[in-house]
């Protein structure tokens, strides 16, 4: 092996970093790429399964409703500003404004939790009933299963701040927290649309 | 952020031999495993990590070849009652659910775990403990699986568990389920090793490294990590999501009578099932490169073409998936297109072979059984290849889908395509895994026997296809006249057999009593040859300078590297994505029980989950309290830690 | 196509071995071997060559293929339907009549007229099968909610043999088919037998053995044209002796096979529908004596 020559130092780097240049982040956007591919195929096959149909929903079964579906969007459209604060806080290093906020997130993420138990009652059909009712709990109940990660993530990460002394990386995690957050209610919109609205369209 | 490559450095930056010694030490209390069994089941050493993988993969060879040459001794002989039709379905169901899912994918997935950060002369994995976690996630699949296969319900449905035969009303009782999650165990375990390439091979490379220096062998890996994201979403929804759920809660996906569709399981198994062939396929053509590099003695000829192959091949795959579907009543034009697909994604594979071929011309390539081996996986892989060009062709499909010249043709891309190059690579870097050399002589008679033996297996297997002998039958009439032909193909079983014997004596006797190799035994050019051999647990001692595509064949004479990470705890040089410039330095844990006791949590949930749903409940509590763990040993504050405010401007 | 794939893996497999054994390239000072500008120059014209020639190959395979798709996508008038649909391990046939009076129900042997087209449409009773004759079609899928079809024509008079070609369960192994091509007479005189009924059994010992299929639980599941034996679950035996074999081309069909068959169908094939029989020796000897009557 040849001889070992210094040819400088990496001793001043940053250890905290955020957006793309911290590991978090790409785990992050992994974990989104994952799950967004899988709710892409799962659409695919909504719509396979529609072909399957002359009437959409079948014949006999109801429209789902709109109400608690709607609510539920706007409240997680309105979730994405305490989400932000979050990450600005933690970009700022601020850590009671970030903890404050992060507690707002929590309790938004419970209510939108419960919301989404009564939208899946909402179908109006059960998920055993036809295809077109399994491909209808299969969308809603898959988002709803991203939601819980993302709610417990961020119970989690206030619950922390309040028991203990957290490391300066918890400001960025934080900020990448708020990053799921956004792709969790975004990835929604378009399911909304397909099961709630689509049918009364196509 | 830059650091000092300005040339100041402060005089305690000298290197002598004692200054090297103390670092060694200090870096090894930092970063080496807990002592004992405790250190055993928390590490998070990709090395330590990557070696268990390979051997719990390899055992599932031998697993599956048994089961082969089980299935061999049943059809050696028309109407024979070595296996009744019941064990025999559960058998070929096993060997080929454990081949692609627990031997093939989990062997390249390891070999990248374990050579990746070597290759990019990073210390770890990006992230260690997920990659513990997607072990123990695959190990909770292999014990699931086979004790099933022991207790009776093994699945018996093959390896593609086409419905509705897997469903619920013709496959009562738990042997489909077993199936389906044993996919769940190792798709979250495939995907965890993806992540972890990519990020790891665009976060943590060497300085100087740029993405169009890194090795071939890892670019397949990246491109490979990338196709497992995309593919193995689909038969975890397949799996899990459908069938799962068919046959427990009464969906109705694959129900016809309630608009279910049979045909849709097809469409959402093969849009993975054909990618994943090529996840098995394309890190061993990364091995190849080094390999006729090395052994040619020349930088291989044609890099970027062969890095356009690798990327080209990767999309091409998720364009050919109705290939599988040619008997079924889908549209005729949408079947041209897969054709002609199938057909074109000869030519990025054939490029890479033409590149190897003049590189060796232009060489004087050294007969090690390395190299051999290369030799062998073109002799047969490109017969494979070309039965594959064929297989599209949807006339001919139609003559030869699910007949034995199917089974031919996938085992000769699989067992030429694929083992073949990856026990080259065995023989090439085991003495970087042990210290030792294998030994030659030992190697030649496993390499001839290897190839000779697929060969006399399958090869006859083409002309019983065509002449009829349909696959997946636990027996013929002797009328049929496929009796001898058969033989010969069992025969040929026989004699792979021995070939794995021979490899496996090579390893025993080599791995304390080999020739001691040195830290670059073939005079390679890749950085995991710059550090001794094996590795030690912090794999560089500083971090290691790169100027070109071929580190150890630069021109320098000694090894430029850069100082300042820590000794005192686990930190990693993190640089930037596509010129790997130095930008930050991460902390990385400590070894950690977290992800075996979440993996664990994981097993109860999905093999409950075949019992009851309640479970699915349970377990995902208990996993809860797992990752809080996980992340509360996250964030102890170690150390002083230097902060990058964020709106400063990023390094690309 | 195996004639040309064969041709190119010769010329791969010699370029190679010429490589491997071939030295070339002259030391650097690296000591790694180097070629001159020209041979470099010289290797991209080979490899840009050689994936060329991939190309062109690949593409009149592509052409090829295509134009026999085309030919095989002709529909002609048809001669003959026939509804074919597969069971868990054996096939039912039906020859399609407008008038009802005049299909023919069989399992497992299907006539066909020589050098006429004829239609098939398949469906499913139970799981995916796959039909498949290997000199007269390629296979297609029996898929359970489908109605797929087929033609073929059969150019020479034979008996040919099929295998279901999708696994299907336990004995998948052991449901194949067969088609009997005959000239047009032949086959039209075959229909016209196998759409007539066959008399009752005037023989005390015949009756008797129609009798235990009444009462031995046969009828359940089997039907006999011309009796009150109308189940569908298993095979129509209003023919057998017609067949050359029984438990979907397992057996050769004669009394032996037939008694073996029936005291123990598990034995053969297990897991089959069809359970043991519990039939005294002397209600079986009259049981085989009147099925061999059902030509």
């Amino acid at each position: 092996m040849r001889r070992l020559r210094p040819a400088g130092s990496v001793a001043e780097l940053p250890t905290v970093t955020f957006g793309h240049r911290s590991l978090m982040w790409w785990g992050t956007l992994g974990f989104m790429t994952i799950e967004g591919w899988t709710t892409a195929l799962l659409i695919a096959c909504y719509f396979y399964l529609r072909q399957n149909f002359e009437t959409w929903p079948p014949l006999r079964t109801p429209l789902p409703s709109l109400l608690i579906p709607s609510i539920n969007l706007v409240v997680m459209l309105i979730s994405i500003v305490p989400a932000w604060l979050v990450a600005r806080a933690g970009k700022r290093l601020d850590a009671l404004p970030m903890r404050r906020w992060l507690v707002v997130s929590s309790l938004f993420g419970i209510a939108i939790l419960v919301l989404r138990w009564y939208e899946l009652w909402a179908l109006n059909v059960r998920w055993d009933t036809n295809a077109y009712g399994t491909a209808a709990w299969t969308l809603v109940g898959f988002h709803a299963t991203l939601l819980v990660l993302d709610v417990a993530d961020t119970i989690g990460l206030t619950l922390f701040l309040f028991i203990k002394r957290m490391p300066p990386k918890t400001f960025s995690d934080a900020a990448d927290n708020s990053f799921y957050w956004y792709f969790t209610v975004c990835l929604w919109i378009p399911l909304y649309l397909i099961v709630y609205v689509g049918p009364r369209i196509f | 952020m830059s650091p000092a490559y300005d040339g100041h450095l402060p005089a305690e930056l000298t290197l002598t031999d004692a200054a090297i010694a103390e670092d060694a030490a200090a870096l090894e209390l930092v970063w080496r495993d807990a002592p004992g069994f405790w250190g055993w089941l928390t590490t998070v050493d990709h090395k330590s990590i990557g070696k268990r993988y390979i051997i719990t993969a390899f055992l599932m060879f031998i697993a599956g070849g048994i089961e082969a040459a089980m299935m061999r001794t049943q059809l050696a002989r028309p109407e024979n009652g070595f296996l009744g039709p019941d064990l025999y379905n559960q058998i070929f169901t096993t060997h080929g659910t454990t081949m692609m899912f627990l031997f093939a994918v989990p062997m390249m997935n390891a070999m990248g775990l374990y050579f990746v950060p070597l290759m990019v002369g990073a210390r770890n994995v990006a992230f260690p403990r997920l990659n513990a976690f997607g072990y123990w996630c695959y190990l909770v699949g292999v014990v699931f699986l086979y004790v099933s296969l022991f207790v009776n319900m093994g699945p018996n449905t093959g390896w593609t568990a086409y419905v509705p035969l897997s469903g619920p009303q013709y496959s009562p009782g738990h042997r489909v389920d077993v199936w389906a999650q044993l996919v769940t165990f190792t798709e979250i375990a495939a995907l965890a090793a993806a992540v972890n390439i990519i990020v790891t091979t665009f976060k943590m490379r060497a300085p100087g490294m740029s993405l169009n220096r890194i090795p071939l062998f890892v670019w397949a890996q990246l491109v490979v990590s990338f196709m497992i994201v995309f593919a193995m979403p689909a038969v975890a929804t397949g799996s899990t999501i459908m069938l799962a759920a068919d046959r427990a809660v009464d969906t109705q996906w694959f129900n016809p009578a309630e608009g279910g569709d049979a045909l849709l399981w097809q469409h959402v198994f093969w849009f993975f099932g054909h990618p994943e062939v090529y996840i098995i396929f394309l890190p061993a053509l990364g091995m190849v490169t080094p390999i006729v590099e090395t052994f040619s003695r020349r930088r291989v000829f044609g890099y970027t073409a062969l890095v356009l192959a690798n990327i080209s091949t990767a999309f091409f795959a998720f364009g050919l998936w109705v290939h599988h579907m040619f008997a079924t009543p889908i549209p005729e034009l949408g079947q041209s297109m897969f054709t002609a697909a199938s057909m074109l994604i000869a030519i990025p594979t054939g490029v890479q072979i033409f590149c190897w071929i003049v590189t060796m011309w232009s060489g004087r390539p050294r007969l090690t059984t390395a190299m051999l081996f290369v030799l062998g996986f073109i002799f047969t892989f490109v017969i494979g290849g070309i039965t594959g060009v064929m297989l599209a062709s949807v006339s001919f499909d139609q003559q030869a889908h699910d007949t034995f010249f199917v089974v031919a043709h996938f085992h000769y891309v699989l067992l030429g395509g694929a083992v073949t190059p990856l026990m080259g690579a065995f023989y090439f870097w085991f003495p970087k895994v042990t210290g030792r050399l294998l030994d030659e002589t030992l190697g030649k008679w496993h390499f001839w026997l290897f190839v000779i033996g697929v060969n006399l297996t399958f090869f006859p297997m083409h002309i019983l296809g065509l002449d009829g002998m349909p696959r997946r039958v636990y027996t013929y009439l002797a009328p049929t006249g496929w009796g001898s032909l058969n033989l010969v193909a069992s025969i040929g079983a026989l004699v792979i057999a021995t070939s794995i014997v021979i490899f496996i004596v090579n390893v025993a006797l080599s791995y304390r009593g080999g020739e001691l190799a040195g830290a670059d035994p073939w005079h390679s050019s890749g950085l995991e040859w710059a550090t001794p051999s094996p590795a030690p647990s912090y794999n560089f001692l500083h971090t290691r300078i790169v100027g070109s595509r071929h580190p150890l064949w630069e021109p320098t004479a000694d090894a430029p590297v850069l100082v300042g990470l820590s000794m005192q705890r686990r930190e990693v040089l993190l640089t930037s994505t596509f010129d790997a410039r130095p930008d930050s330095r991460n902390h990385h844990p400590d070894p950690s029980i977290w992800p075996l006791y979440v993996a664990l949590c994981m097993g109860v949930t999905f093999i409950g989950s075949i019992f009851s749903p309640y479970f699915i409940l349970g377990g995902i509590g208990l996993a809860f309290v797992g990752l809080f763990g996980w992340a509360w040993q996250s964030s102890h504050a170690a150390g002083h830690e230097l902060i990058a405010p964020p709106d400063a401007a990023e390094v690309a | 196509m195996l004639g040309v794939g064969g041709v190119i893996w010769l010329i791969v497999i010699c370029a190679m071995i010429y490589a491997a054994r071939s030295p070339h390239g002259e030391p650097g000072e690296d000591g790694l071997l180097q070629v001159s500008d020209a041979t470099h120059h010289a290797m991209e014209r080979v490899v840009v060559g050689a994936g060329i020639v991939t190309v062109v190959v690949l593409l009149a395979f592509l052409s090829y293929d295509f134009a026999v798709g085309e030919a095989l996508a002709q529909h002609p008038n048809r001669a003959l339907t026939i509804d074919l649909v597969g069971h868990q391990w054996w096939w039912e046939a039906t020859y399609e009549d407008p008038d009802p009076s005049k299909r023919v129900t069989t399992a497992n042997e299907i006539h066909i007229p020589v050098g006429q087209p004829v239609q098939f449409k398949l469906r499913s009773a139970d799981v995916i099968h796959s039909f498949w004759v290997p000199t007269l079609n390629g296979k297609r899928d029996l898929i359970p909610g489908y109605v797929s079809s087929q033609w073929f024509t059969a150019d020479t008079a034979g008996t040919y043999r099929g295998q279901c070609a999708e696994f299907c369960g336990l004995e998948h192994a052991k449901m194949a088919l067969y088609i009997i091509a005959e000239p047009p007479a032949r086959f039209a005189a075959w229909l016209a037998a196998a759409s007539t009924d066959p008399k009752p059994p005037t023989d005390p010992t015949l009756r008797y053995g129609q009798q235990v299929f009444m009462s031995a639980n046969c009828a359940v599941c089997h039907t006999i044209g011309g009796t009150q034996a109308m189940a569908t679950v298993g095979p129509n035996l209003t023919h057998l002796k017609s067949r050359r074999t029984i438990a979907a081309g397992t057996l050769a069909n004669n009394a032996a096979n037939l008694t073996g068959w029936i005291v123990d169908p598990q034995a053969i094939k297990p897991g089959t529908l069809m359970p043991k029989s519990t039939l005294q020796p002397a209600e079986l000897q009259a049981l085989i004596a009147y099925l061999e009557t059902l030509k």
